[in-house]
């Protein structure tokens, strides 16, 4: 469903992805981890061109994504996103934020709009919250509104961007079950974050990236046990002693 | 000073036929920089290729030339490539292009004053860059550039006093003309004059802040 082969990025001489090979199923859930900096949100931004290839070949659902061809617009419904700080639209309600894209994209009546917004409120446990707007909410309300307005559209494919690193602990619980249920349900998810509990959970795999490479793939249980790379392991250790 | 005979009936009334041609210009100007300049404010933040980059050195080099020369030079150097303006036109399209290079940098400011995320999630929705502007960055922009634009339309309505020069039957203009008749009158008029540009003035910087104040 998502294919990386032999791709590379640059930020000006600056090598951000090296050589990633890797594909993702459909219904898979894949985390990524790594140091901060290693070129996960990169990767993750590549695959809804939020960010530009440089060399190699990037595929989702079999459209060619660095295709100047490709209709970006079109692809991009089909991929929800949820970024670390929410990036709700502070001027509009908690439905109307939830509501925009199915009205200006798929061509929604306001009235069908609404009602799907308010069926995936119901999801992520804040239908109360729709005539909010999002400061009047916590963070890990404005989290969750964020997965609702991802799913809205009916993606096939959901990305997550250290979704509970900007939330206080007592919030991280709320979003994680929420993204739990959506795992699932058979959500193909690409999810960077440094959550063990949630990749042991519901993982198929762990990516772990270090300087722009993927340097391991395995399942959780194992990735967790006994990682393979050295660096791994080191990294591992510092989250745990943390 | 006189002013008993400075403030007859008729001086009033003239004074404020002056004021009223000082808003009328003001006014129009105001609607036309805010259009002009809104539209070159967005396709520099847009970045759109060449188009920005001639803009942005007409932006400058407006911003950088005192007032009084582009009045000069609508109403004394256009004829000269036969495009003659009556006096009104003449410190309308003045005030205009001057007033839209100012306000074409705080709408871009402005924009550019929106989170990046902003975009980036209306974007990754599956919105054109075009519908992210209008429904998401546009609106929280406009929110933050009230009092900016407020302020920069009280610098326009004074700024319609330098029209002077070529005769603009404004406010300033009028009250020369009735000074102009005895020495006596100039301080009273002075007075009066600047009386009628504090209210208005002071009452659109009163409705900025309530604005301001909402918003928060
Ligand atoms: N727009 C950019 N221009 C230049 N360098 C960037 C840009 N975005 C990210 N980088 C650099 O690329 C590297 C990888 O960034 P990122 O993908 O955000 O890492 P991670 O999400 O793993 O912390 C970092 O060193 C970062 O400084
Ligand atoms: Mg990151």
């Amino acid at each position: 469903m998502i294919v990386f082969d032999q791709v590379n990025k640059y930020y000006g001489d600056f090598h951000v992805l090296k050589n990633i090979n890797l594909t993702i199923n459909k219904g898979e859930v894949v985390v990524v981890i790594g140091p901060s900096g290693s070129g996960k949100s990169t990767l993750l931004r590549c695959i809804n061109r939020l960010e530009t290839i440089s060399e190699g070949s990037l595929s989702v659902n079999g459209l060619n994504v660095a295709d100047k061809k490709t209709d970006i617009n079109k692809l991009r419904r089909n991929i929800g996103m949820v970024f670390q700080h929410f990036h709700l639209y502070p001027h509009k309600t908690v439905l109307e934020n939830i509501m925009l894209a199915p009205k200006k994209v798929l061509g929604q009546t306001d009235a069908e709009a609404k009602k799907i917004a308010q069926k995936y409120l119901e999801k992520v446990g804040i239908a109360d919250k729709a005539n909010s707007f999002p400061s009047q909410l916590s963070g890990g309300q404005q989290q969750r509104v964020a997965i609702a307005r991802g799913l809205a559209m009916g993606p096939e494919i959901m990305l997550f961007d250290e979704p509970t690193s900007a939330l206080d602990p007592e919030m991280i619980g709320e979003v994680l079950d929420v993204m739990k249920a959506l795992a699932h349900e058979g959500m193909t998810m690409v999810v960077v974050t440094h959550e063990m509990g949630f990749a042991r959970e519901v993982a198929d795999r762990i990516v772990f990236m270090d300087e722009g490479k993927v340097l391991e793939e395995a399942i959780p249980a194992e990735f967790y046990a006994n990682p393979r790379e050295e660096r791994a392991r080191l990294f591992l250790s510092r989250i745990l002693n943390h | 000073m006189d002013f008993a005979g400075a403030y007859t009936p008729d001086n009033i009334k003239f004074l404020l036929e002056g004021f009223w041609v000082t808003i009328q210009v003001a006014f129009v100007s105001i609607i036309l920089s805010f259009i002009i300049g809104g539209l070159v404010g967005i396709i520099r933040y847009a970045k759109v290729p060449v188009l920005s980059q001639i803009l942005a050195m007409i932006v400058e080099t407006v911003r950088n030339l005192p007032l009084l020369l582009i009045i000069f030079f609508t109403y004394f150097a256009l004829p000269e490539v036969r495009i003659k303006l009556e006096i009104i036109p003449a410190a309308i399209v003045a005030l205009t292009i001057f007033e839209s290079a100012m306000l074409s940098e705080v709408i871009r400011s402005g924009l550019k004053s929106v989170d990046k995320g902003q975009m980036e999630a209306a974007r990754s929705s599956g919105l054109s860059y075009v519908q992210a502007l209008i429904h998401i960055i546009l609106p929280q922009a406009l929110r933050r550039m009230v009092p900016p634009i407020v302020s920069q339309f009280i610098s326009l309505l004074k700024d319609t006093s330098l029209a002077v020069v070529i005769s603009l039957p404004e406010l300033t203009h009028h009250g020369q003309i009735i000074y102009g008749q005895s020495q006596k009158f100039l301080i009273p008029i002075l007075i009066l004059v600047a009386l009628m540009y504090f209210v208005v003035n002071y009452s659109l910087s009163i409705v900025a802040q309530r604005l301001e104040l909402k918003r928060t």
